[in-house]
C-alpha cells in the first residue's frame, strides 16, 4: 500500500483514498497468480537444483570425465539445440510483448513460432539420442550414461509439456481469445518455457560442456 | 501501515462461489476449503488406523517374537500361521513409517488445519486457487490408492525402511512391484503436497483482510505459512530422489547402484539418495512440527488469557528455524563416512536450531506465567505437547552431536526421540487443533470430560512408550531388528519391550474409543454457539458455527493483532476480558468509522 493512501498527518478523519489507485479484482486476480506462478517455479528449481547437486557431487570427486571408455557427448547438434530454444524464447516473448499491445496478428506468429521451435527442438534432441547410443552411449552405461540420459529425459518431459499448452494457446489466439487485458495464460506460460530455457542453459554448460 | 476505505471495497470484490447443489460437488468434488480440509481429516483418520495396526504388529513382534498374531495374524498372515516373517516385518515398519508421516500427519495438521483455518483467519472468502485445492486433494487421494494397492502386488509391499536408501530399494534388493508403487506414491503425494503448500503461501501474501497485516496474524497462520514455504522447496528435492530411484528402478539407470571397484568415476552412489533424502528429510520434520509450534503458541494464549509472550519474537525463531532447516541435514549422516570438518559444521547448525526453538518454548511458559489458565481440553492436550515435545527436544541434543550420536545411530533411541517430537506432539496437537476447531467445523461440541481423559491418557502413555524406547536405546536395541533376542546383550531387554508393548496396545485402544465419540460428536454432539472460547480470532467472531460457504458476509476489518486478553480498558468498555480483531474500542478508533485503525 503506498503512502499516498494514508491521510496526511491531522488531516480530517473523513477522508477517504481514491479507488483509483488499487488494482481492479481481475488485475488482482492475475497478480496473484502472477506469484504463485514465481512460486510454482522457485519449487520446480529446486526439483532441478537437486538434479544438478546429484550430479555434481559425483563429477566433484571424478579423476577423468568423460570416464574411461566412453565417448564424450558431440557437441554440434545440441548447439545448434541452445539456439534453437533460445530463439523460441525471444520469438514468445516477442508474442507476449505484441498482445500486450493488442497485436492479435503478432501474437499469433509468435506462438505459432515458438511452437514449431519447440517441436523442433524435441527432434533434434531425439537425434542426439540416436546418434549417442549408435556410437555406445546408454542410459545404463554406468552413471555418465545416467545422467546424460535422465537428465535430459526430464527436461524433454518439460519442454514437451510446454509444446502442448503453447499448442492450446496457438488455438485459442487464432480464436481471437487474448487481448491487451486479457492474457493472463500467456504471460504464465511464457514464464514457464524460460524457466524450461534457463534450465537447458545450465545443463548444456554442466552437463555437455563442461 | 494505514488502512482506508478504498482497500476495503476491492477486498470485497473477492468472488464468491455459489452453494453447491449436488452431493458430489458438496463433499466430492469441492473447491469449498472448510470442506476439503475435512476431507482431509477423514482420510488422514482412515491411513492413521492403518498406520497404527502396523505400529501395533510391531509392538506384537518385540514382545512376543515367533508367537501367531492373535485374530489379524488369522486374517493376513495365514501363510505363516498367523506369525510375522522377516520380509513381512520389514513391510511392517516401512509401511508404518511412510503412512503415518505422508498419509497421517501431513494431512492432518497441514491438510485439514491448513485449509481449514488459513482462509477463516486471514479473512479472506477462500483459498487463492480453489480449484489446485480440490485437485490437491484428489492428487493426495490417488497416491493413498497406490499405497493400498502396494499391500497386494506380487513380492509384497515395499520394505526397505521409511527412508528407501538404495541399494536395499533397488531391484537388487526389493525387486516386487511393490516398492516401485511406494516410490511413485511419495513423488505423487509430494505433488499433492506442493499443490497444497502453493495455495497456502499464495493465499496469505495475496488475501489479507484489509488491517491484517503480518504481526497481526494469529501465530497458527505464521506456522502454517512458514511450513508451505518449506514444502513449496524442500518436497521437490524427494520428488528428484524419487524420480531418479524410480528410474533406477524401471529402466536400468545407475544413480544409486555403486558399480563395481573397476568402474572408477563412472559408478553411481548410494550416498547420494541420503544426501537428496535429508536435504528434504530435515525440513520434513519441521515442516511437520511448524503448524504445531504456531498452534501452540495461540493456545496458550487463548486459555491462559493473556496476550501471547513477545509475539514477534515468536515469529522471529519459528522463521529462523525453517531458514536453518535447510542446512542441517547432514546431521543424518554422521555415519556415513561424511568429511569430519563437514559433519562438525552440520553438528554446529543443529544445536543452533535449538535456540529459537528454546526461544519458543519459553514464550510458552512466559505466556502462562501468571495467567488464568482455562483448562479446556484443547489446552490440556496443548500442555501435554509442551510436555512431549520438551522431552523429544532433550534427547535429540544427543543425536545432534557427533560424538554421542556414533553410538546413539539407528537404534531405539533415535526411534523414541523422533516420535516424541514428529509423532506425540504432531498427533497431540492434532488432537487439540481438533478439540479446539471442532465447533466451528461440524457446528457441535466434542465432549468436554472425555477430552481430559484422553489428552493425558494419551500424554501418559505416550511418555511411557516413547520413553521406554530411548531406555532400550540406550541399552543398544537396534531399531530395525527383527528378533533383537537372539542377541544375548540385548536379551534382558525382553520384559521391557513387553511392558512398552502393553502401554502401546493401551494407547491404540484409547484412541479406538476417541475414535467412536469422535464420529459420534459429528453427528449427535451438542450444537456449538458460535463463540465458545470466548477468543478474538476471525474465525470465531465473524462467522457462524458451522461457517456460511462464502464465510464472511463482509469481509472484515482488523484492528488488532489475535491476542488481546485481560485488557483493563476493554474489560471497563465491554465487560469481559476478551475483544475481537475486528472490534474498535473507544473514541480514537470509532472516530472513522471503525474502517481506519491506529497504526499496527
Amino acid at each position: 500500500m503506498s503512502s499516498l493512501s494514508n491521510p496526511p498527518a491531522g488531516d480530517d478523519p473523513n477522508w477517504v483514498a481514491p479507488v483509483v489507485q488499487y488494482d481492479s479484482p481481475a488485475k488482482r486476480q492475475e497478480t496473484t497468480a502472477w506469484v504463485g506462478m514465481v512460486i510454482f517455479l522457485a519449487s520446480w528449481g529446486m526439483m532441478f537444483g537437486a538434479l544438478f547437486f546429484m550430479y555434481g557431487g559425483i563429477r566433484a570427486r571424478a579423476t577423468e570425465w568423460p570416464p574411461e571408455g566412453l565417448p564424450a557427448i558431440p557437441l554440434f547438434w545440441p548447439t545448434i539445440n541452445t539456439i534453437v530454444i533460445a530463439l523460441s524464447s525471444v520469438t514468445l516473448q516477442w508474442a507476449l510483448i505484441s498482445i500486450r499491445k493488442g497485436h492479435r496478428r503478432k501474437l499469433t506468429h509468435g506462438l505459432v513460432s515458438t511452437f514449431l521451435l519447440g517441436l523442433a527442438f524435441v527432434a533434434l534432441q531425439w537425434k542426439v539420442w540416436i546418434d549417442l547410443n549408435e556410437i555406445g552411449l546408454m542410459h545404463t552405461s554406468g552413471f555418465y550414461g545416467s545422467v546424460f540420459y535422465g537428465m535430459t529425459w526430464i527436461h524433454a518431459a518439460h519442454v514437451a509439456v510446454g509444446i502442448i499448452a503453447l499448442g492450446w494457446l496457438c488455438i485459442q489466439a487464432v480464436r481471437l481469445f487474448y487481448s491487451a487485458p486479457r492474457h493472463l495464460s500467456i504471460r504464465l506460460w511464457t514464464m514457464y518455457w524460460h524457466f524450461v530455457g534457463i534450465v537447458w542453459g545450465i545443463m548444456f554448460l554442466t552437463v555437455y560442456i563442461l | 501501515m494505514g488502512l482506508d476505505l478504498a482497500e476495503v471495497l476491492v477486498m470485497e470484490l473477492q468472488p464468491i462461489h455459489a452453494p453447491p447443489t449436488s452431493f458430489a460437488k458438496k463433499y466430492l468434488f469441492t473447491i469449498d476449503h472448510k470442506v476439503i480440509g475435512k476431507q482431509f481429516i477423514w482420510g488422514g483418520f482412515l491411513f492413521l488406523v492403518l498406520g497404527g495396526g502396523l505400529a501395533m504388529l510391531i509392538r506384537w513382534q518385540w514382545a512376543f517374537p515367533h508367537e501367531p498374531v492373535p485374530v489379524v495374524g488369522d486374517m493376513f498372515l495365514g501363510a505363516t500361521q498367523g506369525r510375522i516373517g522377516p520380509a513381512t516385518y520389514n513391510s511392517i515398519f516401512t509401511n508404518h513409517g511412510l503412512i503415518m508421516i505422508f498419509w497421517a500427519i501431513t494431512p492432518l495438521l497441514i491438510g485439514a488445519f491448513g485449509n481449514f483455518c488459513i482462509p477463516l483467519m486471514i479473512g479472506a472468502r477462500d483459498m487463492a486457487f480453489p480449484l489446485l485445492n480440490m485437485l490437491s486433494f484428489w492428487v493426495w487421494a490417488l497416491s493413498g490408492a497406490m499405497v493400498l494397492a502396494s499391500f497386494v502386488v506380487p513380492l509384497g509391499a515395499a520394505g526397505a525402511g521409511w527412508t528407501t536408501y538404495p541399494p536395499l530399494s533397488t531391484n537388487v534388493g526389493m525387486p516386487g512391484a511393490g516398492q516401485s508403487l511406494m516410490v511413485g506414491a511419495i513423488f505423487v503425494t509430494g505433488v499433492a503436497s506442493i499443490m497444497g503448500g502453493l495455495n497456502y503461501v499464495v493465499t496469505v501474501i495475496r488475501y489479507r483482510a484489509p488491517g491484517m497485516t503480518w504481526m497481526r496474524m494469529p501465530l497458527t497462520v505464521w506456522g502454517l505459512w512458514l511450513t508451505s514455504i518449506l514444502n513449496v522447496l524442500f518436497v521437490p528435492v524427494l520428488g528428484s530422489a524419487g524420480l531418479l530411484l524410480l528410474l533406477d528402478r524401471m529402466t536400468g539407470t545407475q544413480f544409486f547402484i555403486a558399480g563395481s571397484t573397476g568402474m572408477g568415476a563412472n559408478a553411481g552412489d548410494p550416498i547420494l539418495f541420503q544426501h537428496l533424502f535429508w536435504i528434504f528429510g530435515h525440513p520434513e520434520v519441521y515442516i511437520l512440527i511448524l503448524p504445531a509450534w504456531g498452534m501452540v503458541c495461540d493456545f496458550v494464549a487463548f486459555f491462559a488469557r493473556k496476550p501471547a509472550y513477545w509475539y514477534k519474537g515468536s515469529v522471529y525463531a519459528m522463521t529462523a528455524v525453517s531458514v536453518l532447516s535447510a542446512v542441517v541435514y547432514g546431521h543424518h549422516m554422521f555415519t556415513t563416512g561424511i568429511s569430519p570438518l563437514l559433519g562438525t559444521s552440520f553438528m554446529l547448525f543443529t544445536l543452533i536450531i535449538s535456540v529459537p526453538a528454546e526461544m519458543l518454548f519459553l514464550n510458552w511458559l512466559h505466556t502462562m506465567w501468571k495467567g488464568s489458565i482455562r483448562l479446556t481440553s484443547p489446552m490440556s492436550y496443548t500442555l501435554g505437547v509442551i510436555w512431549v515435545f520438551g522431552l523429544g527436544g532433550l534427547t535429540g541434543l544427543h543425536l545432534g552431536t557427533t560424538s554421542t550420536d556414533l553410538y546413539l545411530h539407528d537404534t531405539m533411541w533415535v526411534v523414541g526421540h523422533f516420535h516424541l517430537t514428529m509423532a506425540s506432539a504432531s498427533f497431540l496437537v492434532v488432537f487439540a487443533g481438533i478439540a479446539f476447531w471442532f465447533p466451528k467445523m461440524f457446528g457441535r461440541m466434542l465432549p468436554e470430560k472425555f477430552g481430559h481423559f484422553h489428552c493425558w491418557s494419551t500424554v501418559a502413555l505416550l511418555t511411557l512408550v516413547f520413553v521406554g524406547q530411548i531406555i532400550s536405546g540406550y541399552a543398544g536395541h537396534h531399531r530395525r531388528l527383527f528378533d533383537p533376542y537372539q542377541y544375548t546383550f540385548l536379551e534382558h531387554l525382553l520384559p521391557l519391550n513387553r511392558w512398552v508393548s502393553y502401554f502401546a496396545f493401551a494407547l491404540a485402544a484409547i484412541q479406538g474409543v476417541y475414535a467412536v465419540v469422535f464420529i459420534r460428536s459429528v453427528f449427535a454432539g451438542k450444537k456449538a454457539e458460535q463463540n465458545p472460547w470466548e477468543v478474538g480470532t476471525l474465525e470465531w467472531t465473524e462467522c457462524t458455527s458451522p461457517p456460511a460457504v462464502h464465510n464472511f458476509d463482509t469481509i472484515p476489518v482488523i484492528v488488532r493483532g489475535p491476542h488481546e486478553y485481560a485488557h483493563p480498558e476493554v474489560r471497563r468498555v465491554l465487560g469481559r476480558d476478551w475483544i475481537s480483531q475486528t472490534e474498535p474500542l473507544g473514541d480514537s478508533e470509532q472516530a472513522t468509522g471503525g474502517a481506519a485503525a491506529a497504526g499496527g
